[in-house]
């Protein structure tokens, strides 16, 4: 529907030859710099800020900035490719929060010292996912360590300083998650008003959706090896358990959910970045679909573990905390359907990738 | 990673008001009527006219039966089918198995069914699944047997769709019940009208009609057998991967799988019809459809599964697309309520059929072509390197396979 809705389009869903480069190096960044003991060393924040230095000296926070700011020019589907990365290794940083703040910044025109500041990565920024009000205290990802947070206030955008770091609230995945309380408005910089604002504000959490929706594939396609590993290794009967339908089906569901949910991700991920009037529906979809994959894929990965994936000790267990303790911060995936429902009734128009 | 969309230029346009003419000479009202009735998709007028335009294997040159066109020309060709409602069942089983005939049987036939195949006088059907057999075809049963220059077949196929609109049969035989049950098949291209051919009807609570096809001592030429003597394993290959979308896409102009083609046509079709149900029906209490919150999240669920089905790749497109249609068609049936069981054939239609009829058809998706569960076994050996399990029937041809007490 929507971006498919009227005439023929090319469904080209592979990598190109950098992005394949792309994908491979910061695979191995993390295979190497953010094994699972760093992820577990630093819990309860969920901050690791020697990783953290080292990914702002591979020049991770200007990457997703047009050339003319001091970017690299990297397009949401770079830095889709880079969520994922992110994801499948359950790296303690603020990547997602940081890249997209930062990219709001630079797309309302903020003052190049402020921005300077960001892509240089000095400070660490956020955004509040859901809109503020003056005075009242909202969960914001990452506020706990970040001294920066773009938030919507009463139609206004603006980049918050008080009261940054937030108190870190210690929570189900182990993130940085503050809480954190919108002033009245004295003590910030406002970046834009009005309906200018609330658009701004939402093509942010469109791109937050579709970097979170690719990181939730990553972790759970991380998950899933660690399960399909453990049943061709684990036997019952005389047969490993992975030969058996009960235990390979489910396991096959989840990697069904997973290619589907990449490939969705990357059409959210183009469409957000190259026909962003398009892009609310797909990106509101790839989000939602990945989000309640990630929930239930991490629980059938762990399942079928038996006992032992139960057990904090298992790896299992991280993936399991981080996908609800991730995806959660996005809001409600249900939500998420009622506004494509609502599109759907507006535009009247369910149909569908045919030509005309 | 490009997912533009193509503007089509003068001619192309053009092209495609060609296809939508010729579509709307043919469509007419009696026909869908007659179709839904019959329970097959199949309509020779509509056939032969694409075969006269090269449009049934519109990719090949033109002094061999095609139309010559270009691979954009030939996706605006198959939307357009695909928009009108045209059953593609006959089309897939010629392409699929086409390959197979060309590489593997006596040169002569060839190049005599070549342009009609072409032209559309000529149609297969596929001869895999016997009665006691299920998706595990490599455990055919049906036996062929040589006499001189000819064999004898004697057996029954089960799931024959379309056999009554087809000139041949794409059959699976048994030649050597001795050998490793892969070892022992060969592949013959029957005629349909050899005598002892019996072809009986077979409906499916999903509308459609299919088929048993028995063989009673049928002879059939040596000629028509397909590659070597217990070699059939090797020429079913080719068409099997083509039917389990195993090829995937091969340009950007093409589905990624069955599941995201046909199944997610299907649920789509039926959202269309929930959306506009939506848009104007009214509560008994006064209250709006399209102001329920209720309502909107099942729409923006089953338009999620739509995209999610079209953008899954190969097999596990074929599993998610077929799951996502059954799911759906069911969730929006129980959306509109007892209204959604009004048939096409009510005396009162109420233009929510196609959900009623989503339903049926959804089911049989999950079991075409080999089941979900031959799919989910496929996907976890191949995609998730899981073990096999050793099953007694795996390799060895089970002739009298224990039956349970």
């Amino acid at each position: 529907m929507f971006m498919t809705g009227s005439g023929i389009r090319l469904q080209d869903y592979s990598l190109s030859a950098e992005q394949e480069w792309l994908r491979e190096t910061f695979q191995k960044f993390f295979e190497k710099e953010c094994p699972t003991a760093v992820v577990r060393s630093a819990e309860p924040l969920g901050f690791d800020a020697d990783l953290w230095q080292k990914l702002l000296n591979m020049g991770i926070a200007s990457a997703g900035l047009a050339p003319s700011v001091g970017g690299d020019g990297a397009t949401l589907v770079e830095l889709s490719i880079i969520a994922e990365e992110v994801g499948r290794s359950i790296a303690p940083v603020p990547f997602i929060s940081h890249i997209v703040a930062t990219r709001l910044l630079a797309a309302t025109k903020a003052p190049d010292d402020v921005l300077n500041q960001a892509i240089h990565g000095h400070e660490v920024v956020t955004l509040a996912v859901q809109p503020s009000r003056p005075g009242r205290p909202q969960l914001v990802p990452d506020a706990a360590i970040a001294t920066g947070a773009v938030a919507l206030v009463d139609n206004e955008l603006a980049l918050f300083r008080a009261g940054l770091p937030a108190a870190h609230m210690e929570n189900h995945g182990r993130t940085p998650l503050g809480l954190w309380r919108p002033g009245d408005g004295a003590d910030c910089l406002s970046l834009v008003r009005g309906d200018a604002a609330n658009m701004a504000h939402q093509h942010a959490v469109i791109e937050w959706k579709v970097l979170m929706a690719a990181a939730l594939v990553g972790l759970t396609e991380a998950s899933l090896r660690l399960a399909a590993d453990f049943a061709k290794t684990r036997y019952t009967m005389g047969v490993p358990i992975g030969s058996l339908q009960g235990v390979a089906f489910p396991l096959a569901d989840v990697a069904i959910g997973v290619a589907g949910a990449r490939n969705l991700t990357r059409r959210a991920a183009w469409t957000a970045e190259f026909e962003p009037e398009n892009s609310l529906e797909i990106a509101l979809m790839a989000f939602s679909h990945a989000a309640r994959l990630a929930t239930w894929g991490t629980t059938t990965a762990a399942h079928m573990q038996g006992g032992l994936g139960f057990t904090a000790e298992a790896d299992a267990s991280l993936f399991f905390l981080r996908s609800k303790g991730w995806s959660s911060l996005g809001g409600d995936p249900m939500r998420d359907f009622v506004t494509i429902g609502e599109s759907l009734i507006a535009s009247k128009n369910a149909a569908t990738a045919e030509p005309r | 990673m490009d997912f533009s969309r193509i503007e089509l230029d003068d001619g192309q346009r053009s092209f495609a008001e060609e296809v939508r003419e010729l579509l709307a000479e043919c469509l007419s009202e009696e026909e869908q009527d007659r179709q839904y009735r019959v329970g097959s998709g199949f309509d020779e007028t509509l056939h032969m006219a694409l075969g006269s335009k090269g449009w049934l294997m519109p990719t090949w040159p033109v002094e061999r039966g095609g139309a010559g066109l270009d691979p954009l020309r030939a996706r605006v060709l198959e939307l357009e089918l695909r928009h009108a409602g045209v059953s593609n069942m006959t089309i897939l089983s010629l392409r699929s198995v086409w390959p197979a005939v060309e590489k593997h049987l006596d040169a002569e036939l060839v190049e005599e069914l070549r342009p009609k195949v072409a032209r559309g006088y000529v149609r297969f059907c596929l001869g895999y699944t016997e009665p006691d057999g299920g998706s595990d075809i490599a455990s055919a049963k049906f036996r062929a047997t040589r006499d001189g220059d000819e064999w004898i077949l004697s057996g029954s196929k089960i799931f024959t769709t379309e056999a009554q609109n087809s000139q041949f049969i794409f059959l699976l035989t048994r030649t050597d019940p001795t050998r490793p049950k892969h070892e022992g098949l060969t592949m013959f291209l029957v005629p349909t009208g050899s005598p002892g051919i019996e072809i009986q009807a077979i409906r499916t609570f999903g509308g459609e009609r299919t088929n048993i096809v028995f063989f009673d001592d049928v002879r059939v030429s040596d000629r028509f057998r397909l590659g070597a003597v217990n070699g059939g394993w090797a020429v079913l290959r080719g068409p099997l991967d083509e039917e389990h979308s195993l090829g995937g896409a091969e340009s950007a102009l093409e589905d990624l799988s069955i599941g995201g083609s046909d199944y997610a046509l299907v649920l789509a079709k039926a959202l269309q019809v929930a959306t506009d149900w939506a848009s104007t029906a009214v509560r008994e209490d006064g209250r709006k459809v399209s102001e329920d919150d209720a309502v909107k999240m099942r729409l923006g669920m089953a338009a999620t599964d739509v995209e999610v089905a079209r953008s899954t790749p190969g097999p596990m497109g074929r599993v998610f697309g077929s799951e996502a249609l059954i799911r759906g068609a069911a969730d929006l049936l129980d959306l509109v309520g007892t209204d959604g069981l009004l048939m096409a054939t009510s005396r009162r239609p109420n233009g929510l059929n196609e959900l009623e009829f989503a339903h049926r058809y959804a089911q049989g998706t999950a079991t075409y072509g080999g089941t979900v569960e031959v799919f989910r076994d496929m996907i976890a050996q191949h995609v998730l390197g899981l073990p096999r399990l050793d099953l007694p029937g795996r390799k060895v041809f089970l002739q009298n396979p224990p039956t349970s007490r």
